[in-house]
Order: structure tokens, then C-alpha cells, then sequence
């Protein structure tokens, strides 16, 4: 039997490709010199199928028009869209749908038809693939309107579509696309944000998707994708912008829970695969806004924050903020999480860029008044360590940080003032001196013996060469007299806008002129008139000159 | 029950003593003649009022204000007797007065005159006795004084009046002889000062006429014998005659007196110009000239015309020579000296007080109005910025300014490569010789306007300072082939423009002349041209470090020493164009700075105090340098190099106010950590470690080098080969910026802290150079000793903190005040000035009712008084009239009855 159906279908297809071949080498002919001849043939193939099924044979035509094999990279565009006309009255009409009742001659018919629809699907797919941007977007257009065309007209086709029919397939494309900005945009802009339908088909493609390893390329389109759907829904919200029709009879799609329990599977997949160290950064940052309230199990994130605070470096910090979310929100229990907080804070903490929502954070943290003074002097002595070989705008966002806990915690204010009644203690002191007894190599923040020691850098810096940095330091030493500095005043402070604090912009009269040096220097760069002076060099700026050889 | 009215007044008669046992007739004839009657009938009367008033109710009115109850008031009964008032007896006093004021003064109206003392300040009581009579002194000498116009025929005594003060007129037109002669007269015991001036020996002639005797002398005499009239004129003539030749001697000593001052007048004259004439040969003795200019015209000869004409001239030069005026002297060498570090001494005082970062008194008005804009600023906010308060602000506008480096994290750098300047050191040499032409200029720097002109010399004082104008031959020919004028330039380009063919070593010599031409006093807009000047000297300094040819130091120390200067005199221009300048530095390349940066950063060192706690320039310059150095890229040896320079140039900012500086110290550990051949095994300290994309360690190769002090064009990077020098060198710089900053910073309370990675970092570097770098060991010994024994001392220094020593804060009390003895008429309001005013109000407006309550009764009595006189007028009148009309009708009834006789005569005859 197939080798009969075979035999009808090629001998119609020898038949229509009888009078369209005549008929498309005379249009041949004109199409090289007209491309309006073109045009108008496509219509009329196009026409004749409608007209009547006599001409199904014009499907083949034109699908040889389009012949996406060889120029994918241009293809005939026109050809593609009247296709995809012909294809939706196709599917509309329901001449796509097998009918049990339907005789051999129909399904031979539904078949042929079903194979060009095949092809054509392919010929999408590959134009989405490699095809140049405009003709991406095209396809993408088309094969999704071809998407919704069947989900409407065929009834059984709805699940098969979604999954692993065009759908898949056109995913799958804008995915792996090679230059697929364009396309990817397309596809966010215009139908994951869009329809909440595809949006949630789109979740359950990502989640098979990323099951397996994928490259990082690939992952960071996911993650945009992802990434794109903020808007979360309430628990109230009433899904209405559906791409097709059918979708809002169907229960799943209604559900907020579904629609997050897909959205969660997605992100856990694409969270489980393997991140590069700059990918996971940016996914913790938007761990809690973005990410989280999709979640109606967040403690399925636990694993990948805790592995992330476990790597150390910018990535703790980041995974800090996700991991605060768990502990408020879910109760979780991260044992040692103080001492995991103390030892971010190191060398590199007060020149990252992360700085100050690592402060907002810790803030957060050490805001109770339960915690055993022990540890708030650890973190003040520590911090104050660092404040040394920090850059102002750190210091600046520490001091009053420090103010705030010295505020809370009465208890260590001894680092700042430390009356010594014990006349032994005192002798020994001024014989000997003394070492500071805070151990800065101690990992456990409460036994370090910070409430012992004092906070001498902070001292130092109100030395600082920059006067409002050392104006902030020396509150300390003033009468506590302020509850508590506002500590979002002090954070987000960078040289770039110090500077333009103290330069602006343009120049405006002084208010007082800036005082010149009175003596002008006999020498600068050389050693003019050196020998008045007898050959030994103590003027101002004489360090440069012994440093620098300005020949 | 109370005894009836008439039982009290008949008990009170008799206690007062009215009503008593009957006199007999005997004690009443008694009583009369010695005269107790009368008194007895005064104290009845007395009593009598006493009585009636006390029993007249309507005599006595109680005060309108309710009574208080005793214990209610702290004065108790005290205050009961005011409880009363006697209206009766007020109204009757008041009435009283009045008649004896106001009525007489109505009846003396438009009748009785009166004397009007017109005498200056009489009834002035704002003026006190002795300012009273020294103004009517200065009048009446102004009015004798307006006397003596042109026009005045009268004599100038007739009719005059002049103050005395005991007899001696107190008039200025008396010679000052007078005085003298006044006590030399006393002392000859004549009591007669005939004096020259005319009126005050009239004046005394008369006292002396009026008194008989006076003096002592006389009066011994007097009782001896009475002199003749004869004799006692001959005697007056005697003493007049000897009186007038001593005045003629003492007259010709004055003379001579005068004469010898007036020769002395030229040499004055000389003196008052200031310089020294040359010792004039002397002139052939002449009388005259040694004389009185108007003596010697008289005697000359010559016409009075003449010596007038002399005397103007010589006037007028005194009047127009600004020398002439009175100038202090001139200072000796030593006080010269003194001043001078006097001045020096308040300038370093100044300096301290601004690095200690204390504002100068008479700005503090300047900051509250900054405050006030600050407030304004922060009404929009509806939170205080607690930041504002340490003047931190954040860029309002940030996304315009900021440029856009590309790297937004701070982990991370950029490397420019463009931005650093890889060119060889092509050096410009530049023999000694040739810079000697502009450095001969200054020879003496100790005074700052010395020093301005020492810059501009040679054109301003060409013949002043022959000593100095001995420049080379070969500076002096190169002058020759400049022009002597240029335009002073707007703005950089045309400077340029106009120096195009200038070589650069001539330049100096071309900015001096500018300034020279220039010059304020030479014309009033030169000061704004100059400012301009000063500006396009600051960019130029910046253009000419940028050039391939790299210009010779000591061209660019020059110009910045004239930019020095000019700031000076032109602070406003050389601060904007260095703000400028670092604005633009810190927008276009804060990672990467050029040549020109470091130079103008260097400039910055030597032009303002670096000191200050707080400088417009210095602040923001010493941010660059942080920001450099804390995030600047370390990925070649040029960049290390720019970073030892920034480096070093930091130091010599901080040489004086020793502040800290954590990004020095971060840099330059993280360079010896990046310089050295290992990598250590564990982390040194709480430096981050930044490290360049190649390596820049020290290799086997650099065995071989020796260090040698760092140029400065090592920046651009080093020559191709030495590369392993230029480690070594960097690396003992960088030694020695270390030792340098551990001297600085060896009294920080946190010196240990700071300083122990440092150490670490040492250590660990010698442990890996013993073999590799054998040069360096010697520098790296000495640095780390010096260290571990700061470090030793540090720790013996250290002391738990006491920073809060302050005295305890009062907790604020919410205990109501109590007023001890409150009175509740009293007013108690803490506010001292209000009080005071609401007291002078109600005492004003007390005063005030009272006024009205006067002056109404006075117009009362006034309107009843003249009713009364009208009454009487009116009464007089009618009773003249009565009498008229009745004595017309007696005699009308005369007449009638006359007329009836007559006619009852005729009627009877008849």
C-alpha cells in the first residue's frame, strides 16, 4: 500500500509538477527580470490553492521557491509568507487533521500534505538558524503564528506542539542560534513577556533545556530569557493574555502554581548547570528580586547559595543577600554563619565594588542587641584593621557603621576608653609597652580577644589626608551625643564623586581664596644654587630631588 | 452691740481732750495770758478734724480692688492701710496745687513778663558744665573771628566781650611768649604781665588798678612810708623801662634763635627727600643766607612781592612732595632682621593653625552663610543627610561627569596602553651654562616683593641693579635675537602662536619681558591681563611636559616659579587654572597619569601649603594621587615607575602635617610584593594584592645591575635592555619612600599595625633576593631595621586608649523650676531683654494715664476757673448796673417828687 500512495502521491506530484514546472520556468524567466513577476506568481500559486485542492501541487512549488538549503542566509522571504498563509487556511480549513471516516484518497492527501508541512516547518527552523537577522525574526514570526494556528484548529495537537512539536523546534533555534540577538529579543519582547501561555511553555522548555550540560553561551541566552520575566505573578493574579485560545480553558495554564512551579524548575535547572564565576555573580545579584519570589520552595536555592558563599570572594558577598532572604523568609538554619561573615571580611572586602550592599547586609546582621559583645568587638577591631588600608569612601561608610555599634553595645565602648586602675598592670605597661591582643588570625569571631584590645587604627585615621574623612573619624573620640548615624548616608561614596565634590564641575568664584605658599621655593626639580646653601639640600621638597633624577 | 454714733463721738470727744472738766475762770485767764490758749485751740481744732473725719463716711473710700485676705498675701497687714483712700483730701490737695500753679500762671497770662535765659546750653541737661563752657568758648571765638571781616569798622575791642577765667582773658590770639613772660613775671615779683598783646594787659591793668596791693614785695613797703604820688610814677616808669629792654633782649635771642634753625633748613629740606646730597662745597660765607628768608629779604632789599612769591613755591613743594609727610624712620639692619622673622614667624603660625584645620576668625560669618545655602539645599530633602554634616556630598549629576572607563568594578583596571608614553628617553641636554643665564636672576629671596621683581628684573629696574645685569655672554646673545615686546596672551593658543619661534630655553626669558610690559602699575587693565597670563602659564607648564622633546627642568622650575608669583599677586587665576587643570585630570585619565600630571602635581607641592587641613587645590590634588594610587593600572614598569613618582610626591605633601595615608602604604607594599621573585607561601597583611598582567619580578638576569637613583622620564617607560636596572631602582625607591613614611608616621597610635605587614613584606623580600638581588640587600637591611625598631618603640609607646575623658553630660531634667519668693504681681520671664521692654511698656502706659488724668483735671480746673471769673464778672457788673439803674431812679424820684411838690405847691398857691 504505501508503495501505491507512493505512486499517486509522485504521480500528482509529476502531474502538478508538469504544469508548474511549465508553468514556473516561463515565470522563471520573467522573476529574473521582474521581481514584481515574482510577487504576483507567489500570489497566484498562492490563490490557486485556495481555490481549490487541484493545486496542492503549488505547495511544492513554492516550497522549492523558498529552498532554504543553499541560501539560507537570504531567503526568499515572500515565498515564506504566503507559505505560511497557504498552511494556516490549511490547518484552519482542518485539511491537516486526519478524519477516521476519511477515505484512503484523503489520507493520502493529509499525509502528502502533513510531509510539506514537515518541510516547511524544517525549512523555518533552519532560516531561524542561520538565516540573517531580519529573516530570523521573520521565521520566528511565522513559525509561532504556525504554533498558534495548530494549537487552535487541532484538537490533539496542543500538548504535541508545546512539547516537542514546532515549538520545541523554534526554542530550540532561537536558543542555539549563532547570531541570535536580534532574534532572542524578538522572541522576549514579543512573546515570552507578552503571552503568559507561551511564557509558561517557554519555563518547561528551558527546565528539559538546561537537564543536561550545556555551554556557557547557551546558559547566558537562558539566563536573559529567564531573566526577562520579571514581573511575577500574585497569587491573586487572573492569567488572561493567552497566545491561543485554547490555553485558557486549560487548568494548568491558569494556576499561578503551575506557572511558578514551572518558572522554578527552569531557573534550578539553569542554576544547576555549570555557571561560569561571572554568571553566577550576576544571578546572585539578582537572586532576591528576580529570582526568589518565583520559588514556592526556596529552599531549593539553598544548595546553590550556600555553594556559592562556600567560594569565597565577590561571589559570598553577593550569595549573602540571597542567603538572608532564606533565613528570614524560610527559617533556614546556616550553622557558623556569623563566622562565615566574619571571614569575608578581608583584604580585598573595602576595594570591592560590593562593598556597600555587603554593608547594608552586615548591618542587617549585627543590628540585633542579642549578639555576645565578643563578636561585635571581633567584627569592630577587624573592620577597624581594614579601615587602615582602605580607600575613603570605605572609611568613610565604616566609622559611622562603628559608631552605631559602639552605640548598641555599651559594653565596647572599652575599645575606646579604657581607664587602668590596677597599679601593677600600669608598671608593667610602662615598662614593657604593650601588644595589641586582638588575633586577627582567629577564624571564630567570638574568641579573638577584640574586647581586650582598642581601637588604635581608627585614632590613626583621624590623621587622614582627607579632611572630611578625618572629620568622621574623630567622632569617636567626641561625646556620644548623636542615637545613630543614618549609615544609607555614608555608603555609596566614590573617589570619582569626592572628587567632583571638592573640584564640581565648572568653575565658580571662591568663596575664600585658597591661600598661596608665602616663600617661593629657590628650587623645584634641580639643584640651582645649591652651593649658597652648602651643598646640602633641606629645602621644602628636598625628598624629590634626592629621589628623582630631573635631568 | 456697738455704742450708738453719738455714744462714740461723745467717748472720742472726751479722749481727744475737746470735751473736759470745766476750766475755772482763773486757769482760763492763766491760760490766756501765757498763750496755751491759742495753742490749746490749734490742737482742738486738730482733733476736732480728726474726729469728724473719722466719723464722716464719705470722706474715706475703699480701693476698687477686691481685698485680699491677709494670709493670701506675703506682706499680711502692711498692705491693709492702702486699702483705703481719702478721695476728699486728694481732690483738695490736687486742688491746692493747682491754684498755686496753674492758676497763677492763668492769671499772669499775656500780662507778666519775664527774663529768658538765652545763654548757650543753660537749660541743657544733656551737657555737663565743662563741655558747656568749652562750647561757648569756641563760639565766641567764632564770632570774633566773623568779626574781623573786611567790612568791620569798629575797633577790634570796642564792644567786645571776652571770656576770663580769673581775670586773664582765655582769647588764642596771645602770643605763646605770654605764658612764659606771664611767670617770669611772677617770679620778678611785678604783678603786672605787660604782656605785647594789647587786650590782656588792659584787662589786667584794670585788676591791677582795682587791687590795692597784690604783691608781697610791695606790701612790705607799704607800712613804711606812704609814697608820693611822684614817686610812685617814677617807680612805674623805671620798671616799665627795664620791662621793654629786656623784652628787646629777650626778642633779639629769639631772633637769634630763629636764624640759627633756618640755616639748618636746606640740609632739612635734603633730609626730607631722602637723599643724601653730595657735601656741597661751602658756599662763600653770606649773612644771609644763613638768615630768615624774610629778614634776609628785607635787609636785601627785596621786594615783598618777591620773597612771597619764594615763600608760595617753597609751600606748594612741601604740599605736593609725598615725602615730606611724616614717615616712620628708618630701620636699622638688626630690626630689619627682626621684622622679618617676625613676619615669617606669624606666616608659620597661620600655616600650624590651618593644618591643624582651624578656620580664620573673620570667615566664620562667610561659613554660616555656607551653612545657611546647605539648609536651603536640604528643605527640599525632607531626611538630614547625617554625611552633609562632614561635608561629604554626592555627585548630583553623575552620569554626565563621569567617565566612562570601563570598568565599573574596582577589582578590576584598565590598561591604556596609549595613554603611557613609550618613547625613548631622548634626553635634551642642556649644558649648565645655558641655564645659568635665568638662574644668575635671584640672588637675594629673603623678601617677597624682592623675590617678584627678582623674577621680572632686568627690565623693571635696568639701572638699579648693575650688580646683577652681569648675565652670561651666551644667555645675552641669545636674548639679543628676541623681540623686546610681545603681546600678553588670552588664552594658550596664542601664546603658542607667539612663542612658535622662541627656543625653549629663551622662554623664560620671553614670560619674564611679558610680565616686565606688563606690569600693574603700567597700566589698570595689565592686572587682568597678567591674571589671564598666569593661567596660560599654568597650561603651559602641563603642554610643555607633554612634548616629545622633553623640555629641561629647569625651564618648567622657572615658569612655575613664576607662576608662583603671579599667584601671589593673582591667586584667583592660578587657582581656577589649577582646578581646572585637575578636573581635567580627574575626568579624562584618573588611572593613568601623564608626565604633565606628575609635573603639575609636583608644581602643586611647591606653590600651595600643602599642609592645610583643608586647601581647594591641595584636597582635591591629594585625591588624585589616593585614587592613582589605589586604583591606577600597575601593568607595565612605567606604571610602577608613575606610581614611585605619585609616591614620593605624596611624601613631600605630607613632609610637615604627617598625615596617613593608606593607599601610599598599599601601593607601595603591593609593588614590593609584585617586585620580588617568589611569591610568598601565605598572606602578608590586610593590603590587597593587585597584581599586573605580566610579571614585573625581579628575574636571575637582574643579578648583574646595580640600582641607581630613578629619572624622571622613567615613566615613559625604560630603555629597551634595562629593564632589570629599572626594577632594581624602583625597588630601592621604594625602599626608601618606606623608611621615609615610617620616619613620618613613627607617632600614629596604629604605627605597629600599619607597619607589620610592611616588615612582613621585607622580610620576606630579603629571604628572596639574597641570591637574585645582592645590590639592594644593603638598602633592604637598613630599611627593615629601622622599621623593627620603630616597630619596638611603637609597641613600648602603647597604651589602651582613653578617648573619652570628657566630662560626664548633665542628663537633661525634667524637674519644674520653682521661684523661690514667688509673687504672683511679679512677672518671670527668663528672657531678660523681654521682660525688660514689657516693664518699660506698662511703665509707659501707666505714666501715660496718669499724664491724662492730670491734664484732664488741670482743663477742669481751668473751664471752673474761668466760669468763676465769668460769675464774678458777671456779678460785678450786675451790681454796677443795680446801682446804676438805682441811683438813676433817685434821682428820677427826686425829680418826681420835685415835680410833685410843684405841682401840689402850684395846686395849693392855686
Amino acid at each position: 500500500m504505501p508503495a501505491a500512495t507512493h505512486a499517486a502521491v509522485s504521480s500528482k506530484k509529476r502531474k502538478s509538477a508538469k504544469d508548474g514546472s511549465s508553468s514556473s520556468k516561463r515565470r522563471a524567466v520573467a522573476a529574473d527580470s521582474n521581481e514584481d513577476a515574482t510577487m504576483s506568481k507567489i500570489t497566484e500559486l498562492e490563490i490557486q490553492i485556495s481555490e481549490s485542492r487541484k493545486h496542492y501541487n503549488n505547495i511544492a512549488t513554492l516550497l522549492s521557491m523558498l529552498d532554504v538549503g543553499e541560501n539560507a542566509q537570504n531567503p526568499n522571504l515572500p515565498v515564506a509568507v504566503s507559505l505560511c498563509r497557504v498552511f494556516s487556511r490549511l490547518i484552519a480549513a482542518g485539511n491537516l487533521t486526519e478524519s477516521s471516516r476519511a477515505d484512503d484518497n484523503e489520507k493520502l492527501i493529509v499525509a502528502w500534505l502533513k510531509e510539506r508541512f514537515q518541510e516547511y516547518q524544517k525549512a523555518l527552523v533552519t532560516i531561524m538558524r542561520e538565516g540573517d537577522a531580519s529573516a530570523q525574526v521573520t521565521a520566528l514570526t511565522l513559525s509561532m503564528r504556525l504554533v498558534g494556528e495548530q494549537v487552535t484548529h487541532i484538537p490533539s495537537a496542543d500538548s504535541y506542539v508545546w512539547s516537542s512539536g514546532l515549538f520545541m523546534n523554534v526554542f530550540e533555534a532561537v536558543i542555539e542560534a549563532p547570531e541570535g540577538q536580534a532574534l532572542q529579543a524578538e522572541f522576549i519582547e514579543k512573546f515570552v513577556k507578552v503571552y503568559e501561555d507561551v511564557r509558561f511553555h517557554t519555563f518547561t522548555r528551558i527546565s528539559e533545556y538546561a537537564s543536561t550540560k550545556r555551554t556557557t553561551q547557551t546558559l547566558e541566552t537562558l539566563i536573559t530569557i529567564l531573566s526577562a520575566n520579571d514581573t511575577i505573578p500574585t497569587p491573586s493574579h487572573e492569567f488572561s493574555t493567552f497566545y491561543t485560545k485554547t490555553s485558557a480553558s486549560n487548568k494548568k495554564l491558569t494556576s499561578v502554581n503551575s506557572h511558578k512551579k514551572r518558572a522554578q524548575d527552569a531557573w534550578l535547572a539553569v542554576l544547576s548547570n555549570n555557571l561560569s564565576q561571572s554568571q553566577r555573580k550576576s544571578l546572585l545579584r539578582m537572586m532576591v528580586h528576580h529570582i526568589e519570589p518565583w520559588f514556592t520552595r526556596p529552599e531549593l536555592l539553598m544548595d546553590f547559595l550556600t555553594d556559592s558563599y562556600d567560594i569565597g570572594g565577590a561571589t559570598s558577598l553577593l550569595a549573602l543577600s540571597g542567603l538572608f532572604y532564606l533565613i528570614r523568609e524560610k527559617n533556614l538554619d546556616y550553622p557558623q554563619f556569623y563566622t562565615k561573615l566574619y571571614s569575608l571580611l578581608d583584604a580585598d572586602l573595602l576595594h570591592s565594588k560590593h562593598r556597600s550592599r555587603f554593608f547594608r547586609l552586615m548591618n542587617t546582621f549585627l543590628n540585633s542587641s542579642h549578639l555576645p559583645v565578643s563578636l561585635v568587638a571581633s567584627f569592630i577591631k577587624r573592620l577597624a584593621r581594614l579601615a587602615l588600608n582602605a580607600p575613603p569612601p570605605a572609611i568613610v561608610a565604616i566609622i559611622p557603621w562603628m559608631y552605631n555599634l559602639f552605640k548598641n553595645h555599651p559594653t565596647t565602648t572599652f575599645m575606646m576608653h579604657r581607664a587602668n586602675h590596677d597599679a601593677e598592670f600600669k608598671a608593667e605597661l610602662d615598662a614593657e609597652g604593650m601588644d595589641d591582643p586582638f588575633d586577627p588570625d582567629e577564624p571564630d569571631p567570638t574568641r579573638t580577644d577584640a574586647i581586650e584590645s582598642s581601637v588604635w587604627e581608627i585614632v590613626t585615621l583621624q590623621t587622614h589626608y582627607h579632611p572630611n574623612v578625618a572629620a568622621i573619624a574623630r567622632i569617636i573620640s567626641e561625646q556620644f551625643t548623636k542615637q545613630a548615624y543614618n549609615l544609607e548616608d555614608f555608603l555609596d561614596y566614590t573617589y570619582q564623586g569626592m572628587l567632583q565634590g571638592e573640584l564640581g564641575t565648572e568653575d565658580r568664584p571662591f568663596k575664600r581664596v585658597p591661600v598661596v605658599e608665602y616663600h617661593i621655593p629657590k628650587r623645584i626639580f634641580t639643584d640651582r644654587g645649591l652651593e649658597e646653601d652648602g651643598g646640602i639640600d633641606t629645602a621644602p621638597g628636598s625628598l624629590m630631588r634626592n629621589l628623582w633624577d630631573f635631568t | 452691740m456697738p455704742p450708738s454714733q453719738l455714744k462714740q463721738l461723745k467717748a472720742s470727744l472726751r479722749d481727744s481732750g475737746v470735751l473736759g472738766p470745766q476750766q475755772s475762770k482763773k486757769q482760763k485767764k492763766q491760760n490766756v495770758k501765757s498763750g496755751a490758749s491759742a495753742q490749746n485751740r490749734n490742737q482742738r481744732e486738730a482733733a476736732l478734724q480728726a474726729i469728724r473725719d473719722r466719723f464722716n463716711p464719705f470722706e474715706v473710700k475703699a480701693t476698687t480692688k477686691n481685698v485680699k485676705f491677709d494670709y493670701t498675701s506675703r506682706d499680711g497687714g502692711a498692705n491693709a492701710s492702702k486699702t483705703t483712700a481719702r478721695p476728699g483730701v486728694t481732690k483738695s490737695l490736687g486742688e491746692e496745687r493747682r491754684r498755686a500753679t496753674l492758676l497763677r500762671e492763668m492769671d499772669r497770662r499775656n500780662k507778666v513778663g519775664g527774663i529768658l535765659d538765652r545763654r548757650f546750653g543753660e537749660n541743657d541737661p544733656t551737657m555737663t558744665p565743662e563741655e558747656r563752657a568749652a562750647e561757648r568758648f569756641a563760639r565766641e571765638s567764632q564770632k570774633k573771628a566773623r568779626k574781623e571781616s573786611m567790612f568791620n569798622l569798629e575797633d577790634e575791642d570796642e564792644g567786645e566781650f571776652t571770656l576770663t577765667h580769673k581775670g586773664q582773658s582765655l582769647t588764642l590770639d596771645n602770643e605763646p611768649q605770654d605764658d612764659f613772660e606771664g611767670f617770669d613775671d611772677n617770679d620778678m615779683g611785678s604783678q603786672d604781665g605787660l604782656s605785647d598783646s594789647e587786650t590782656a594787659r588792659k584787662r589786667k591793668r584794670v585788676f591791677v588798678e582795682g587791687e590795692p596791693v597784690v604783691d608781697g614785695a610791695e606790701g612790705e613797703e607799704l607800712p613804711e612810708r606812704k609814697k608820693s604820688k611822684h614817686e610812685v610814677m617814677k617807680e612805674v616808669i623805671a620798671k616799665s623801662k627795664f620791662h621793654k629792654a629786656e623784652r628787646q633782649q629777650i626778642k633779639e635771642d629769639d631772633a637769634d634763635l630763629r636764624e640759627e634753625l633756618d640755616k639748618g633748613l636746606p640740609d632739612l629740606f635734603e633730609m626730607l627727600r631722602g637723599v643724601k646730597p653730595p657735601p656741597k662745597p661751602e658756599p662763600p660765607k653770606d649773612d644771609f643766607s644763613s638768615m630768615n628768608p624774610e629778614r634776609a629779604a628785607v635787609l636785601e632789599g627785596i621786594s615783598q612781592q618777591n620773597h612771597e612769591k619764594e615763600y608760595d613755591q617753597r609751600l606748594k613743594q612741601l604740599t605736593f612732595d609725598k615725602r615730606s609727610q611724616p614717615t616712620d624712620r628708618t630701620k636699622t639692619a638688626e630690626e630689619k632682621i627682626a621684622e622679618e622673622a617676625e613676619r615669617l614667624k606669624k606666616l608659620e603660625e597661620d600655616r600650624v593653625r590651618r593644618m591643624r584645620g582651624e578656620q580664620p576668625s573673620e570667615s566664620e560669618d562667610e561659613e554660616d552663610e555656607q551653612s545657611e545655602d546647605e539648609e536651603e539645599d536640604s528643605d527640599e530633602e525632607s531626611i538630614p543627610d547625617d554625611a552633609k554634616a562632614f561635608g561629604l556630598q554626592q555627585p548630583t549629576n553623575e552620569t554626565h561627569t563621569r567617565p566612562d572607563m570601563g570598568v565599573e568594578d574596582e577589582d578590576d583596571f584598565i590598561i591604556d596602553d596609549d595613554l603611557v608614553e613609550t618613547r625613548s628617553n631622548a634626553s635634551l641636554e642642556i649644558g649648565d651654562s645655558d641655564i645659568e643665564g635665568f638662574e644668575e636672576e635671584s640672588e637675594e629671596e629673603s623678601e617677597e616683593e624682592e623675590e617678584e621683581d627678582e623674577l621680572i628684573n632686568g627690565l623693571t629696574f635696568p639701572d638699579g641693579r648693575s650688580g646683577e645685569a652681569s648675565a652670561p655672554a651666551d644667555s645675552a646673545q641669545a636674548n639679543e635675537k628676541l623681540a623686546y615686546t610681545y603681546p600678553c596672551p588670552e588664552d594658550h593658543e596664542s601664546f603658542l602662536h607667539t612663542i612658535k619661534d622662541v627656543p625653549v630655553i629663551d622662554l623664560p626669558t620671553v614670560v619674564q619681558r611679558i610680565r616686565a610690559l606688563h606690569h600693574p602699575r603700567l597700566h589698570s587693565d595689565n592686572k587682568r591681563k597678567l591674571g589671564r597670563f598666569a593661567e596660560v602659564l599654568v597650561q603651559h607648564v602641563s603642554y610643555m611636559a607633554e612634548q616629545h622633546e622633553h623640555p629641561p627642568f629647569a625651564i618648567l622650575e622657572n615658569i612655575l616659579r613664576h607662576i608662583h608669583s603671579l599667584a601671589k599677586s593673582h591667586p584667583e587665576n592660578v587657582n581656577m587654572a589649577f582646578r581646572a587643570r585637575l578636573r581635567k585630570l580627574a575626568t579624562e585619565r584618573p588611572l593613568n597619569l601623564s608626565p604633565s600630571d606628575l609635573v603639575i602635581l609636583t608644581g602643586i607641592a611647591a606653590i600651595f601649603p600643602t599642609s592645610d587641613h583643608f586647601h581647594a587645590i591641595v584636597t582635591p590634588a591629594h585625591l588624585c594621587i589616593a585614587r592613582y594610587l589605589g586604583q591606577g593600572a600597575i601593568n607595565s614598569l612605567s606604571d610602577f615607575a608613575t606610581g614611585a613618582y605619585a609616591a614620593s610626591v605624596f611624601l613631600q605633601y605630607q613632609a610637615i602635617s604627617k598625615r596617613y595615608m593608606p593607599e601610599f602604604i598599599n601601593y607601595v607594599l603591593n609593588a614590593l610584593y609584585n617586585l620580588s621573585p617568589q611569591e610568598p607561601k601565605k598572606p602578608l597583611g590586610f593590603f590587597p594584592i593587585r597584581k599586573p598582567e605580566q610579571s614585573v619580578a625581579l628575574t636571575t638576569k637582574s643579578k648583574k645591575a646595580t640600582p641607581r637613583k630613578l629619572r624622571f622620564w622613567d615613566v615613559t617607560g625604560p630603555e629597551s635592555g634595562k629593564e632589570e636596572e629599572l626594577k632594581l631602582s624602583l625597588l630601592t625607591t621604594f625602599l626608601t619612600l618606606l623608611s621615609t613614611a615610617s620616619d613620618l608616621w613613627t607617632g600614629q597610635s596604629a604605627y605597629t599595625e600599619i607597619f607589620e605587614p610592611a616588615q612582613a613584606v621585607l622580610n620576606h623580600l630579603r629571604k628572596s633576593t639574597t641570591s637574585s638581588a645582592p645590590a639592594i640587600q644593603v638598602s633592604l637591611q637598613s630599611t627593615l631595621d629601622k622599621i623593627s625598631s620603630h616597630l619596638s618603640s611603637s609597641r613600648l609607646s602603647r597604651r589602651p586608649l582613653l578617648l573619652h575623658n570628657h566630662k560626664p553630660l548633665a542628663i537633661k531634667t525634667a524637674i519644674p523650676k520653682f521661684e523661690e519668693n514667688f509673687n504672683p504681681d511679679k512677672h518671670y520671664d527668663p528672657d531678660r531683654e523681654r521682660a525688660e521692654a514689657s516693664r518699660l511698656r506698662a511703665e509707659y502706659k501707666r505714666e501715660r494715664k496718669g499724664a491724662m488724668r492730670e491734664l484732664r483735671k488741670d482743663a477742669n480746673f481751668v473751664a471752673r476757673e474761668q466760669l468763676r471769673e465769668k460769675k464774678e464778672k458777671d456779678a460785678e457788673y450786675e451790681k454796677k448796673y443795680k446801682r446804676l439803674v438805682a441811683e438813676v431812679q433817685n434821682e428820677e424820684g427826686r425829680a418826681a417828687n420835685e415835680y410833685e411838690r410843684e405841682k401840689r405847691a402850684r395846686q395849693g398857691k392855686s
